[in-house]
């Protein structure tokens, strides 16, 4: 499967990066394709490209507070959940997928 | 009669120093001064401090100089020049200090912990635990006053006696007081004692309404302390309780000490707790086992919180009806910083607060290590870092913050605002202060450096059509050699006690250097011929701010003993731009690549002359130059005494040959911001490379709960001075913690804030000897890492950083080394070599 994915945590120095490490650890175990992009402190970084965004199959949110850019997103399938459930149970985000 | 109306200038208002400055001219001549204030309606004699002060003037109050008398013209002649420029240079005097910020805000550990938290000011932040010991006032006016006296004479006599011992006592007190602080305080005291308001109006009563001397002097002091009371600054208000203390003084003196003054025993450790506290109480008491002080309405700026700061005694005022449930012989915590005081504090606040302690001690002791060691770059590259100071006054200061000498004395303070030049022995006893209290330090006296826009009444220098450019500093010495002489005479004096130089404004020529080397042999001359005793020879340098100046130190080294870089006027007559102009501000900017060339320029010719080269302007305080500064050469930076620990403590991280390379990098470069670009590169690489240090990292750590793993790790950060207040810091920790909890679920919290007193973005790591319970559904957690990213990020290097440890902390692998480092080292270079590597 093909994902695309945002993480973005309140204050952006630690938890956006944690989550988009262990997003990117689960993906390549469970043999998804996946590109992270990280909205912390220093601003939006790894940002998606409009093709890649399209390309995807889904889109995933670890957020706390709501992503920048929404739009990018209207009309796909999106996926939301905490940043703390990217960190701890990162699997049980990708299971929601397959459903 | 003369009326001059004006508007009162001073933010604190009409405090002690402007007052006895109106009063000193006012004496100086025979006419009678009356002033008025038309806003409050009260009138004063402007020749008592003491009804000055107690007329309760605020800024922008209209006022009124009422001058009268045979030398009336003149007086107000030269109360018109005070109030255009001397009045306005007045507001020094009381420190502007304000009182922590307090937010109320408290970490989770006092939810649960203390049988009675009472909440008030700070008066001295620190905190100190111990057991409740009174503190009966023994001083207070005896009820029973020699009453129905009749001999109005003996009264007189009797007031006049017991004001006379009072003044010898206080003097004895100033001259033996433990430090600068205290020893103002004594001094403050004693010029309200030798107040000619006070004393008439004591006399007045007992005269007019035939009371008895210790009666007038209660209804002296209540009436000028209600005045006090009145004013609308909170300054002017707290210094009411000086009056009622040295009311209480007098009458001691009249009747003798109302009982045996003993001062409460302090044998093991103990908090005084006391309605009000005089800094003579306070001085009394033994301070070896003092914890802490618990007042009454006692103000942020009266002597005894001033007193308990300089002495870091912690200290807390409550309302009166807290003070009063607190039971003697109970234990007690005082916290300064969060203006609490918690009475039998349960075992968990006693652990949380033994985190707290040592951090201000330590901070001492740091500062302690820094004034000891002569300051070096890390490779031992020397450069001395002293103070600029503009009064005697400030000396205190300087040494407080470390400093290895005065690199500037401005001596104009001794020539404003005055009818005439200063005497020799007035000049000399300036000298004197600054030469004996540096203890053998170097102390730099520039020569008087006015004209232009600084005019001396009596100096007659005219009018400038271009102030910058005229005729100002040494340019006049040629004219008004008799003045400069006499200013060169009190420092040969002085130079005999001490380690003084002598220092030349605005050099251009040698030419220049020559004429003040001849008017110094005269000087000398002079002495000789006096008989007066001088040093042989002093050191005379030169103040370099001019372009010219700077391009011929070579030339100008043959004639100087040392030279000192003025940056400020330096730029701007380099730069051609006038600092003082708004508009022009981005223009001014030293590190435009033309001006460090000049300094390098100006650099090599002092080293090839073997000459000393300091750097006494406003770059010279700023940590971001530093590494230029170093790698220019400098041999000394002096600067405002309160930026010295902070340069201190930068230059001891960086390295002279790296700033050396800079220097040659930035040399250069085609424009200030190109230069600007790579200082931020490089003062973000030099602490980039330490985020961590062994100091920050505490292994087998006893903390048992989140408040004390995240306070001890905030105390490891404001101790290594990083963090200016681990209590906002821990804050700003806690807010974020309860968004949601930072652990990660592997036995690992990454608790992390951005909070404003954070200098430089850093990590401390603990590892504790048992689980800590983080958060209710969490597992238990070993190691706590606790970011801290200043407020406003400089750069987003250390972001990255911090970016790239989060990210490493999701790899087994790299908690299992952490969780196993041996020691501090280990995990230090565990965490340095992860930020190191590409991910």
């Amino acid at each position: 499967m093909k994902i695309v994915a945002v993480t973005a945590c309140p204050t952006g120095i630690a938890h956006t990066y944690m989550a988009a490490e262990r997003l990117q650890e689960a993906a390549r175990q469970l043999g998804h394709s996946i590109q992270v992009e990280t909205q912390g402190a220093m601003g939006i970084e790894n940002e998606l490209r409009a093709d890649t965004i399209a390309d995807a199959d889904v889109a995933v949110f670890a957020a706390d507070i709501a992503v920048q850019k929404r739009e990018r997103f209207a009309g796909k399938k999106i996926v939301e959940v905490g940043v703390q459930e990217a960190i701890k149970r990162p699997e049980g985000v990708f299971a929601h997928l397959e459903k | 009669m003369t009326k001059i109306d004006f508007v009162f200038p001073l933010a604190n208002g009409l405090h002690a120093r402007p007052a006895s400055l109106l009063q000193e001219i006012c004496l100086g001549f025979d006419a009678h001064v009356r002033f008025r204030n038309r806003r409050s309606r009260r009138r004063a004699d402007a020749g008592s401090v003491l009804e000055l002060v107690a007329s309760g003037t605020a800024a922008g109050d209209p006022c009124v100089l009422e001058v009268s008398g045979p030398q009336e013209a003149k007086a107000a002649r030269s109360l018109c020049e005070f109030l255009e420029s001397g009045l306005l240079q007045a507001d020094d005097g009381p420190p502007p200090a304000s009182p922590p910020r307090e937010t109320g805000w408290l970490p989770p550990v006092f939810r649960a912990g203390a049988r009675k938290l009472l909440r008030g000011q700070g008066l001295s932040s620190g905190s100190g635990r111990g057991v409740v010991v009174p503190l009966k006032h023994p001083r207070s006016l005896p009820k029973n006053y020699a009453a129905g006296r009749k001999d109005a004479a003996e009264e007189r006599r009797l007031f006049r006696s017991a004001l006379e011992k009072a003044q010898g006592e206080l003097r004895l007190q100033a001259a033996g007081a433990p430090d600068g602080v205290a020893a103002a305080v004594m001094k403050a005291h004693l010029s309200i004692l030798c107040d000619p308001g006070f004393g008439r109006q004591v006399e007045d009563l007992i005269t007019g309404e035939n009371l008895a001397a210790g009666k007038a002097i209660a209804r002296t002091a209540a009436a000028f302390s209600g005045a006090l009371r009145r004013s609308p600054s909170a300054y002017m208000r707290e210094r009411a309780g000086d009056l009622e203390d040295i009311a209480a003084q007098l009458g001691e003196k009249l009747f003798g000490p109302a009982k045996p003054k003993a001062p409460p025993s302090l044998r093991s450790p103990g908090v005084v707790v006391a309605a009000a506290l005089s800094p003579s109480e306070l001085l009394g008491l033994e301070r070896r086992n003092l914890r802490g002080l618990i007042l009454g309405q006692v103000g942020f700026t009266s002597h005894a919180a001033i007193l308990a700061r300089s002495l870091a005694i912690p200290a807390v005022s409550l309302p009166p009806a807290q003070l009063a449930g607190i039971a003697y012989g109970v234990e007690v915590i005082v916290d300064g910083r969060r203006g609490l005081a918690i009475v039998s504090p349960g075992t968990e606040l006693k652990r949380y607060y033994r985190l707290e302690q040592p951090a201000a001690e330590m901070r001492r002791q740091r500062l302690a290590r820094l004034t000891r060691r002569p300051a070096t770059t890390r490779d031992k590259v020397r450069v001395e870092i002293a103070a600029n100071i503009g009064t005697p006054a400030e000396l205190a200061g300087a040494w407080r913050n470390a400093a290895e000498g005065i690199g500037l004395f401005r001596s104009e303070f001794l020539f404003l605002g005055r009818e005439a030049p200063p005497s020799e022995e007035e000049q000399l006893a300036a000298y004197l202060q600054a030469a004996r209290s540096a203890k053998g330090a170097t102390v730099i006296v520039r020569t008087l450096d006015v004209g232009g826009d600084k005019t001396l009444p009596y100096l007659h220098l005219g009018r400038e059509e271009n102030p910058y450019l005229g005729f100002r500093a040494v340019r006049f010495y040629a004219e008004q050699s008799g003045l400069i002489r006499c200013q060169l005479r009190a420092l040969l004096r002085a130079a005999r006690l001490g380690r003084l130089k002598i220092m030349v404004p605005m050099v251009t020529t040698t030419e220049e250097v020559r004429l003040v080397r001849r008017l110094l042999t005269e000087a000398a001359g002079e002495l000789r011929q006096r008989r007066v005793r001088h040093a042989p020879a002093v050191d005379l340098g030169i103040m370099v701010e001019t372009p010219a100046a700077a391009l011929s130190l070579d030339a100008l080294g043959r004639e100087a003993d040392f030279f000192s870089i003025g940056s400020n006027d330096l730029l701007q007559y380099f730069l051609a731009v006038d600092r003082g102009n708004a508009r022009l501000a981005d223009l001014y900017d030293p590190l435009h690549p033309a001006f460090l060339r000049l300094l390098s320029q100006a650099a090599g010719q002092a080293r090839r002359a073997r000459r000393w080269l300091g750097l006494c302007g406003e770059m010279a305080g700023r940590v971001e130059y530093l590494p230029l500064l170093v790698g220019l050469g400098f041999n000394g930076l002096s600067m405002a005494p309160d930026l010295i620990p902070g340069i201190k403590a930068r230059l001891g991280q960086l390295d002279g040959g790296e700033c050396r390379a800079l220097l040659r990098r930035c040399l250069r470069c085609a424009e200030a911001a190109d230069v600007a670009r790579r200082l931020r590169e490089f003062n973000g690489r030099g602490s980039g490379a330490g985020v961590i240090a062994a100091e920050l990292v505490r292994l087998g750590s006893k903390s048992r709960t989140p408040s004390e793993a995240i306070k001890e790790l905030c105390s490891l950060l404001e101790r290594s001075g990083r963090v200016e207040n681990g209590m906002e810091l821990e804050e700003a920790v806690w807010k974020r913690e309860e968004t949601y909890a930072t652990d990660l679920g592997f036995g690992f919290a990454l608790p992390h804030a951005k909070a404003a007193g954070v200098r430089q973005a850093s990590i401390a790591f603990l590892r504790s000897g048992r689980p800590i319970r983080w958060s209710a559904a969490g597992t238990p957690v070993r190691c706590v890492l606790l970011i801290a990213v200043p407020e406003r990020a400089q750069g987003e290097e250390h972001l990255k950083l911090i970016a790239r440890l989060s990210r490493r902390l999701m790899h087994e692998e790299f908690r299992r080394r952490l969780l196993a480092a041996k020691d501090a080292a280990a995990v230090v270079s565990l965490v340095n070599g992860c930020l190191r590597s590409a991910l």
